[in-house]
């Protein structure tokens, strides 16, 4: 497959005294892949899409779209010369048009009146066509504003945080949805999340952004058991970090730059009690239980060593109270 | 204004005179001057407004703020600006005379008079459709101008697809004050000799002395008011959609072209031109003059001094009566306090001589009922800009109360403070700033008032705008330039300062 996007070094500033909001970031995207660009809030990941929309000029690098240059210091391609489309975090749909209008809308759009039937079928919303944005679900809005951006067949389709003003539930249907329409439309999609779920369900490829510099770029199950510092191991939930010399056996480990100390960062699950046959060379810990938490289906044990607090994470069926003594050893293969 | 519409049946000796000879005229030139200047106001602030909001041109910050300074000329100084503007066209009536007929040159005549004087008023109310659409576009910038952009489409098709249909009900907004402002003007009517309902009340009252006739014609004014009122609902509830969201992200506005970019400067440098730096100038040439020659100084002191008391004082008790009614309507959720509020602020969209000629009639049976003589006082002339200015201050201060007080209220209540207690310790530091923001465009609109000032003014008191009216009015244009000026530089100062905090905000 060939390279669809490449980034190249690309920088963006604000304000002269700040850091800048995109800080050399380089990447690329292949055709029929799915990108997921993923950090906290203001790590530059939302900067970094509209660059690529065209919607921000970068200071410095470049983008290059199907092999032509997009931006760079001495040409702009204007976002609507380009050929991508953005679904908008609030969606944008036009207020004052029916889902119908606001779906034929797109330039590109006016001769694909086949595609956009069926992806009316595909999403569910060919009911809603006569109705306006204001008489529709934050749901159905959102499959709307996804239509209206397929519809006009680029080929890269950009989704600003997509799934974020879903509840719960919600989500996770509209993630399988909108994978089944990437699929069936072929389409090569990037987003942008602060939600790793949504990468880990979702993406081929996960970029990690932190400071507005990308920080990690692989798979996402490479950049969830191997991250490559403390700020992307957290970035995937709770994680204990210890030094490298109390688990040697860890497969992954990383320098970190703060206490200059190589890490290795377990899951909460990655731990177990001891079983009567023995484990190896497992290194166990021992220590006193400090809190328990019910999670639902597990419990969230915090455990006091000598030496560091432990996030464990059991069955609801291991019996454990606080001021328990405990011993955990670590889980190589969970 | 009950009163006024009371007389829509009334007799009167001369009104069957007025039906066959003027009624038509002034209801002609109503119309005419309305739809006119509405369509200038439209063209040039609706298109200045989106130039300035959503493209990048050399220059484009300055005229972001310049263009609204058209503002702070009345529509009567303006007029006087352009005094001999008609006279320079006098060798083309003549030329229609000698060469198609007499009665073509009083068409011609009517035409030019009729144009001159949409211009002149177009130039100077532009503003009010600029500031609204103005204000529409950036709102809609990093949200719907975006998405049609990534949607393939360039500005001329986002303009009319997105950004126009979008920004209707703020330029409705804007376009009814254009309309209210130009059946209200005076000054300019008269000067240039168009025939209107307003230089119609003023003539029936004062040159034929028919006071009952000019009231029925202040009636039929209020009833074409009416209309218009309706009209305007019909159009801004006609939107279905609220389009007010912002991401509050950077909009990456339109970069133009050099010929693009020449064509933007100069749309936006004709209307500031014609508005703003040709009035002022030639004020300023013929007040430098005056004041050369025969220029009484203490005269003009007195005259500012009236014209700042006056409209300090008034914009005082205008804001303390908004923040009065707002914060009952809003604290009690009464709805005949809210119905009552709302009767309350329709003086806005009356014209100065509809109500002084209202105000009139009622104080003259206050004087006769209870043998106190109000009339011709400055207590009447208070609460006339009360009546006319109410609305003003009311929806600024509304605004505000809405957004910081409406939760505060609720936990002041909760921790059982009275409505006295909330008012002094909580609404009023809250709404310090819209209260002044109120108070301000209170006294802008007062000091560039005429008719209701013409009218209710106490004997012998005059103010800026009536001296510069009543030297113009004997001819005097030059002279009356540095009282013409002079209310104008008292008003550049608040404007700015209001720009500034719209756009901050």
């Amino acid at each position: 497959m060939n390279n669809l996007l490449e980034l190249s070094e690309v920088t963006k500033s604000y304000d002269t005294g700040l850091p800048p909001a995109v800080d050399q970031v380089s990447f690329s995207c292949l055709e029929g892949q799915i990108l997921a660009v993923i950090g906290s809030s203001g790590s530059g990941k939302t900067t970094l899409l509209r660059i690529i929309a065209g919607l921000e000029m970068p200071d410095l690098g470049r983008v290059t779209l199907k092999g032509e240059t997009m931006n760079s210091q001495n040409e702009c391609v204007p976002p609507e010369s380009r050929d991508c489309s953005l679904v908008f975090q609030d969606y944008a749909l036009f207020p004052n048009m029916t889902v119908q209008q606001n779906v034929a809308y797109g330039k590109a759009s006016k001769n694909n009146s086949e595609l956009i039937d069926r992806l009316f079928d595909l999403t569910k919303i060919g009911d809603l066509k006569n109705r306006y944005p204001h008489q529709i679900s934050g749901g159905e809005q959102q499959r709307v504003a996804l239509v209206r951006a397929l519809a006009t067949q680029p080929s890269l389709l950009l989704l600003d945080e997509p799934l974020s003003h879903l509840d719960p539930e919600l989500r996770n249907n509209v993630r399988c949805e909108l994978l089944n329409i990437f699929r069936v439309t072929n389409t090569t999609a990037l987003f942008v999340s602060h939600d790793t779920e949504d990468a880990l369900t979702m993406a081929d490829q996960v970029v990690v952004m932190q400071n507005g510099k990308a920080v990690q770029i692989g798979s996402p199950i490479d950049v969830y058991s191997n991250p490559s510092n403390s700020y992307a191991a957290m970035l995937f939930g709770k994680t204990n970090l210890l030094p490298r010399e109390l688990i040697p056996c860890a497969p992954y480990s990383f320098l970190d730059e703060d206490s200059g100390k190589e890490l290795v960062s377990i899951r909460p699950h990655q731990w177990m009690v001891p079983t009567s046959k023995g484990n190896g060379n497992m290194p166990s810990f021992t220590g006193a239980i400090r809190s328990v938490n019910p999670k639902g289906a597990y419990q969230e044990i915090v455990m006091e060593t000598e030496t560091t607090l432990l996030t464990i994470h059991f069955p609801r069926v291991f019996s454990a109270a606080i001021g328990d003594p405990l011993t955990v050893v670590f889980n190589k293969d969970s | 204004m009950a009163e006024v519409l009371w007389h829509l049946g009334s007799s009167s000796d001369n009104w069957n005179h007025l039906k066959e000879t003027v009624l038509g005229r002034y209801l002609k030139g109503s119309v005419i001057l309305v739809f006119g200047t509405l369509s200038l106001s439209i063209c040039v602030g609706v298109s200045t407004a989106w130039l300035v909001a959503c493209c990048e041109f050399p220059g484009r910050r300055f005229f972001e703020w310049a263009l609204i300074l058209p503002l702070t000329i009345p529509t009567f100084i303006a007029a006087y600006a352009y005094f001999d503007f008609l006279d320079k066209l006098t060798p083309a009536l003549i030329w229609v005379r000698l060469n198609i007929s007499p009665d073509a040159m009083i068409t011609f005549g009517d035409i030019l008079r009729y144009a001159v004087t949409i211009l002149v008023l177009s130039f100077v109310l532009y503003p009010y459709v600029y500031l609204m659409a103005r204000s529409a576009f950036s709102r809609q910038g990093s949200r719907y101008l975006e998405a049609s952009r990534t949607l393939g489409h360039g500005p001329f098709s986002t303009f009319w697809r997105v950004a126009l249909p979008l920004a209707r009900p703020a330029i409705v907004a804007g376009a009814s004050l254009v309309v209210m402002e130009t059946l209200n003007d005076y000054g300019a009517v008269q000067h240039f000799g168009v025939p209107t309902f307003t230089t119609g009340i003023f003539r029936t009252w004062t040159a034929l002395n028919d006071m009952p006739g000019a009231l029925r014609l202040a009636a039929f004014l209020m009833l074409f008011i009416l209309f218009i009122i309706l009209i305007e609902k019909l159009l801004r509830s006609g939107a279905r959609y609220h389009g007010d969201k912002t991401t509050g992200l950077a909009f990456q506005r339109y970069s133009l072209g050099k010929i693009k970019t020449f064509a933007a400067i100069f749309c936006c440098i004709i209307p500031l031109a014609f508005g703003f730096i040709i009035p002022v100038t030639r004020l300023g040439i013929w007040a430098y003059e005056t004041l050369e020659n025969n220029f009484d100084k203490t005269h003009f002191i007195k005259l500012t001094l009236n014209s700042v008391g006056l409209a300090v004082a008034a914009s005082l008790a205008v804001a303390i009566t908004a923040l009065f009614l707002v914060y009952v309507a809003r604290y009690f959720k009464s709805y005949m306090v809210h119905v009552s509020n709302r009767l309350a602020i329709l003086g806005y969209s009356v014209p100065g001589a509809v109500i002084a000629m209202g105000i009139l009639f009622v104080s003259g049976q206050i004087n006769d009922v209870f043998d106190f003589i109000i009339t011709g006082s400055l207590l009447t002339l208070g609460f006339a800009y009360l009546i006319r200015f109410l609305a003003v201050a009311w929806q600024s201060i509304d605004s505000g109360m809405e957004r910081n007080c409406e939760q505060y209220n609720e936990a002041s209540k909760s921790l059982g403070a009275s409505a006295f207690i909330s008012l002094f310790k909580v609404n009023i530091p809250l709404l310090w700033n819209a209260v002044l923001v109120a108070g301000l465009l209170v006294f802008i609109d007062i000091m560039k008032e005429l008719p209701l000032t013409l009218i209710l003014r106490p004997f012998d008191f005059e103010t800026l705008s009536t001296r510069t009216f009543d030297l113009a009015y004997q001819s005097q244009i030059p002279e009356s330039s540095v009282p013409a000026l002079c209310i104008i530089i008292a008003i550049l100062a608040p404007v700015i300062w209001l720009n500034r905090k719209m756009e901050s905000e």
